[in-house]
């Protein structure tokens, strides 16, 4: 052995005992490729799932949300409610700062809250906010008092997340929070290239733990699903959110790659216009109720990775049912209620849905033909689709849209956020999504009073109750519940996923 | 020759206010509003009235398009409502690479298409034409989209010969570039064939065999130069329609440029996106028109711009 080889092997040595006691050398990134280019550097001016997996690694709120989905301190060290839960105290962290060294403190809260309780800032994340908060004040440099309208029972859900998250005021204010993100969260934003990617690293100066996890995060999208599938098989992408059911299959056959799957918190429905004459009538509501074959639907849309639709809640709401069975596929049942109705013929209606949800129009086309009625499928871009199914009732019947098939999602958030925007006489397309106007004063009532029902068992059986309602009037036919699809190449840890298909890399570590 | 670049100089802004003002109109005759589209299904109606006002859409059409054609002509094309970034910025951060592939994939069109059509003249009716037909034929029809899946199933995943996405690497321009090239390959393939026939069967040729002159210097000297014109029409006509093309192989291949831009500006209903990226798509086919036009006359020395 040579002078110079001797000490290239000691060296190596070195380097080696070097890389096993210390950090490791080369620099981990792991790459996210998802759907949908992110919509906005700002997490108060959009609601996209996919921009919110995106913000998670940069932004807080002053709640978290954990990976057991409970609520644990963020920002916040402790909040409080008075007795009749309309003022909340919190008591803020301190030696946090902002990416661009602006220091978090009771300012910098009531400077984010009242951007979104400014109209004339038209941010698109600020609607919910707006409905129940009053004001923020400040009480000392770390501690800020909520002042809301009424009592809310969503209100530290929705701390956590878009409008709650905390941004830095300097950048609000200096107008590049949309294209430069700027939070609290364990990365920074490195680099933005709207076309091609958006580079996330570790922020030096952040106030929690962030040792273990890799060092950056590049964040690419495809719109293509084969892409997204290919791009996880060659290495493009060490996480792919979501995996269309298609992809699942061949995914989880490959031993070298991880399907995870959960329980989603996307309710599939079709909303039915009951000013409609036919189905204005319940018992044809509920006939279409009967004549729907959920599973056949999930097997055929969704290659089984759905849970049929029992209630108008996701299974991972607080106050969901699990034991509630009102619609099991019966079509003698079905053409009796029909025939009650005056129907035993059948009749004719159509359905506006998205494009690429159009399969379940076709499906069910198929099964409502079994009880005579002809489903007219209108197919269209989602745009379009938009325009249709937010329309006024006047706009509805003038082109003759007596259904639509749609989607929500308010998952862990509670059951308010399903309820009250489908259901609420106040609620009405275009202010919000109640598309087929259904409007029964009692399920109003209960709405308001499980709102201010602070005790959280006594509030869950008004839910309760109020899913039976919703189950007996047949307002929407119920499809299914979306699972949750993404999918890890190996070496991959501490993934997870917040119901709805919102992605948590931020602790993630790569082998 | 010199009042004819100056009229073409001259019609050009003329082309452009009309363009500019057909795509303005058009898109927002498109049902869905950006400020719905952007704030998603679960925003209430109140946030997206104040969006809307935000963006200045709630303003009379005359209006918005007037503010739009003032700012456009101090070069501000106004800012995208997704990123907030200037669209120039965003336009010009991608143009390079549309234009790097547009130009690969339309330089390997020529270099296989046309040898391809000469050899199909050369042998018409017989096998070789056969072959070079039946892919053009293939190559004009297939969908570019379905190729380009196909490609990347095959040489990425596969054999993991070539990247994947991207345009990291020179290797990364293949597959698109290919995929890109193929129909503008057939059509340029089938032009010079029916072009070099006519120009085969012509006298001069006859008299440039007849005194001897070797096959290759008659096809390529003699023949060729007089094919050329209708092929150079062709692929100047065609550049259009490679924009086009570059909108859907971009998007598969996640390659930055400005196609895959126009298409996430529609998704999103991004209107100064998609009013930035038309005008200069214009602005490149109105300018390769031209170019080819001169070489027209290049080659062509009776054709007269006056």
């Amino acid at each position: 052995m040579s002078v110079i080889s001797k000490l290239r092997a000691g060296l190596l040595a070195t380097a080696m005992i070097g890389a096993a006691t210390l950090a490791p050398v080369i620099a981990q990134e792991l790459t996210v490729m998802q759907s949908e280019a992110p919509r906005s550097m700002d997490p108060g001016d959009q609601a996209a799932t996919f921009t919110n997996a995106l913000h998670a690694p940069m932004y807080e709120g002053l709640i978290k949300r954990m990976p057991d989905l409970s609520l644990a301190p963020g920002l916040a060290t402790e909040w409080a409610p008075n007795e009749d839960g309309t003022e909340w105290t919190f008591t803020l962290r301190e030696g946090v700062v902002f990416h661009d060294g602006t220091p978090f403190d009771a300012d910098a809260v009531v400077h984010n809250f009242e951007r979104h309780l400014d109209t004339d800032r038209g941010l698109a994340a600020s609607g919910r906010l707006r409905t129940f908060l009053e004001s923020v004040e400040k009480i000392d440099d770390y501690t800020v008092k909520f002042h809301l309208k009424n009592p809310y029972p969503a209100f530290l859900n929705i701390m956590t997340i878009n409008s709650g998250l905390m941004v830095s005021p300097a950048a609000d204010e200096a107008g590049t929070i949309g294209s430069a993100a700027v939070g609290t969260g364990p990365y920074r934003l490195a680099e933005y290239r709207s076309g091609e990617f958006v580079l996330q690293e570790k922020f030096e100066d952040y106030w929690g733990d962030n040792e273990a996890s890799v060092d950056t995060i590049r964040w690419t999208w495809s719109s293509e699903p084969s892409v997204l599938s290919m791009a996880l098989q060659t290495g493009d992408a060490d996480v792919i959110n979501p995996v269309p059911p298609v992809f699942a299959a061949p995914i989880q056959a490959n031993p070298e790659l991880d399907l995870h799957v959960s329980d989603g918190s996307a309710v599939f429905w079709v909303a039915l216009n009951v000013q409609s004459e036919e189905l204005s009538d319940v018992r044809v509501r509920q006939a279409l109720n009967f004549a729907t074959d959920r599973d056949g639907i999930i097997n055929a849309i969704m290659s089984g990775y759905a849970v049929p639709a029992n209630s108008p809640l996701a299974t991972v709401s607080e106050a969901y049912n699990p034991d509630l069975n009102p619609y099991p596929h019966d079509l003698d049942r079905a053409r009796e209620l029909l025939a009650e109705a005056g129907y035993e013929d059948g009749f004719s209606m159509s359905v506006v849905v998205q494009e690429q949800e159009a399969r379940i129009g076709e499906v069910l086309q198929a099964m409502w033909a079994e009880i005579g009625v002809d489903l007219d499928v209108r197919r269209m871009e989602s745009g379009v689709w938009s325009d249709a199914a937010f329309g006024d009732p006047e706009k509805k019947a003038a082109e003759g849209v007596d259904a639509v098939i749609a989607s929500w999602s308010s998952g862990v958030n509670g059951p308010d956020l399903q309820f009250r925007p489908l259901y609420a006489t106040e609620s009405f397309a275009p202010t919000s999504a109640n598309l087929g106007f259904y409007s029964n004063e009692e399920f109003d009532a209960m709405l308001d009073q499980a709102a201010a029902t602070v005790d959280e068992t006594e509030r869950n059986a008004i839910y309760g109750e109020m899913q039976e309602i919703i189950n007996e009037d047949a307002p929407h036919v119920l499809l299914y519940v979306s699972q949750d699809l993404y999918a890890t190449r190996p070496g991959v840890e501490n993934v997870w996923v917040i119901p709805g298909g919102l992605v948590r890399v931020d602790t993630a570590t790569k082998q | 020759m010199h009042a004819y670049v100056l009229r073409k100089l001259v019609s050009l802004p003329l082309i452009l206010v009309g363009v500019s003002l057909l795509i303005f109109i058009s898109i927002r005759m498109l049902p869905g509003e950006p400020a719905r589209v952007m704030a998603g299904p679960e925003a209430t109606q109140e946030a997206v009235t104040a969006m809307t006002i935000r963006l200045g859409l709630d303003r009379p059409l005359p209006e918005q398009y007037l503010t739009f054609a003032t700012n456009a002509l101090q070069g501000d094309f106004g800012e995208s409502i997704r990123s907030r970034l200037p669209v120039w910025d965003e336009i010009a951060q991608r143009l390079p690479y549309t234009l790097a592939l547009a130009v690969t994939s339309y330089v390997l069109a020529i270099i296989v298409g046309v040898p391809a059509g000469m050899l199909a003249a050369v042998y018409a009716n017989r096998p070789p034409d056969y072959i070079v037909m039946a892919f053009a034929i293939a190559g004009a029809s297939i969908a570019n989209f379905w190729l380009a899946l196909l490609a990347m199933n095959y040489f990425s995943v596969t054999l993991g010969w070539l990247p994947l996405l991207g345009a990291g690497s020179w290797q990364a321009y293949i597959l698109p570039s290919v995929t890109l090239a193929v129909l503008p390959m057939a059509v340029i393939a089938r032009m010079t064939r029916s072009s070099m026939i006519e120009v085969l069967s012509q006298d001069y040729i006859r008299t440039a065999r007849a005194k001897g002159l070797p096959a290759s210097k008659v096809y390529w000297s003699h023949a060729l130069r007089n094919a050329l014109i209708p092929i150079v029409t062709i692929v100047g006509l065609n550049f259009g329609g490679l924009i086009g093309g570059a909108v859907v192989t971009e998007t598969v291949f996640n390659w930055p440029g400005i196609g895959r831009l126009m298409v996430d500006a529609v998704r999103y209903r991004d209107y100064p996106v998609i009013q930035g990226v038309t005008l200069v798509a214009v602005c490149a086919v109105v300018i390769i028109n031209f170019i080819a036009e001169l070489i027209i006359a290049a080659l062509n020395p009776r054709v007269r711009f006056d």
